[in-house]
């Protein structure tokens, strides 16, 4: 098992977003836009990886009755250090994502990773696996927030690309996320299986 | 690995205290520019709502939720920026800084947080400063409603409700603001 098998399954076979269908609590929360899409990607994929790494370097001491909790605190550690390098440096970000920042602790991919992955296999492979669940998980989430956002106000990143009058605001709203979500789940299988 | 209760409590224990140790060095390192930050988002609304001024503004509680910031530029007052609230928004709590210049009228304001609806309610972020319009509450000394109650100040375009709770925030605003100069 090479390293780069390991970040493309995870970007594709095993995309967390359009295979698994995991995560979707952030996946419908946070991407009404791109950029706060994009934003919430980023940060799950630094947690996840190294919350992989620290998972896997601990394997072999961890007592398998005690590994969940074992798991959570230290993906809620990582979570918790996240949380305030955030509002020390990027106190805007944080605002705009809010709530769904300290919930990346109970994000399913995170546990699911730790539990199907790094508690498995080498801390070198873990990384790979965390890179590429996390870029996955960015990808899916920037491109909905993307559709959403110029379905939604005619924008993408910001940019007007028509006018936002003529935008439907469903599409902003919860309703859209799960619309387009599931247009993107089809699309995403009817490639994936065509390969 | 097999588990047994000394190998449990040792490796649990043992992770946490790492984990604690971590998390209590990350904080003393983030503490200070969390509260720089904190500063520097306040100082900036302030500066957004208010006339100019100079004096280093501090917070003072005139009412339950209510916080006045009185601003002076020289030695002549400049006015005062109330953070105010209304919990009768379209998804809950609205939190607003009015800016009120020496005389009582509106200069400015600046929502705080708000969960509104995207595209309608979210609208009153900037709605109520809109030039020449009427819904312009800037140079206002009155307590304002919106047409709907009798008032004369235009709601957002289907968020009446966003509108009234806007207005109500503003009205506790200056209720706070005329109780702390008697």
């Amino acid at each position: 098992m090479n390293a780069l098998k390991v970040i493309l399954d995870g970007v594709i076979k095993r995309n967390p977003t359009f295979v698994l269908i995991l995560g979707m609590c952030p996946t419908l929360g946070t991407t009404s836009s791109a950029l706060t899409g994009l934003s919430m990607g980023l940060a799950t994929l630094f947690v996840l990886i190294c919350s992989n790494a620290a998972i896997s370097a601990i394997k072999n001491i961890v007592p398998d009755k005690v590994r969940i909790p074992v798991f959570i605190v230290v993906i809620a550690s990582f979570v918790t250090i996240l949380q305030m390098a955030m509002q020390a440096w990027v106190p805007a970000l944080y605002a705009a994502l809010g709530i769904f920042i300290p919930l990346i602790v109970v994000n399913c991919i995170l546990l699911g990773r730790a539990e199907a992955f790094a508690s498995k296999n080498s801390v070198w492979l873990s990384v790979c696996d965390g890179i590429g669940c996390g870029v996955g998980f960015t990808l899916a989430l920037t491109v909905i927030g993307a559709v959403r956002e110029l379905l939604g106000t005619g924008a993408i990143f910001g940019m007007q690309l028509y006018n936002a009058d003529f935008g439907a605001l469903i599409f902003v709203l919860a309703p859209g996320a799960f619309i387009v979500l599931g247009f993107l789940i089809a699309l995403f299988n009817r490639f994936k299986t065509t390969e | 690995m097999k588990s047994t209760l000394r190998n449990m409590v040792l490796s649990l224990g043992g992770l946490t205290a790492i984990a604690a140790a971590a998390l209590a060095g990350v904080n003393l390192l983030t503490r200070e520019p969390i509260e720089a930050a904190r500063k520097a988002a306040l100082r900036e609304a302030l500066e957004a709502v208010l006339p100019p001024f100079d004096n280093d503004i501090t917070p003072d509680t005139i009412a339950p939720g209510i916080v006045a910031y009185k601003a002076s530029l020289g030695d002549d007052y400049a006015g005062t920026a109330v953070e105010s609230f209304s919990d009768n928004g379209f998804s809950g709590r609205i939190s607003v800084l009015f800016g009120f210049d020496a005389e009582g009228a509106v200069t400015g304001y600046r929502v705080l947080t708000h969960s509104e609806t995207p595209g309608l309610g979210a609208k009153a972020t900037d709605w109520f400063a809109a030039e020449g319009t009427g819904h312009d509450i800037r140079g206002s000394r009155k307590p304002l409603r919106v047409k709907a109650d009798g008032g004369d100040i235009d709601a957002i375009t289907g968020a009446t409700i966003t509108s009234r709770a806007f207005l109500e925030a503003l009205r506790s605003a200056r209720k706070g603001l005329k109780k702390d100069e008697k």
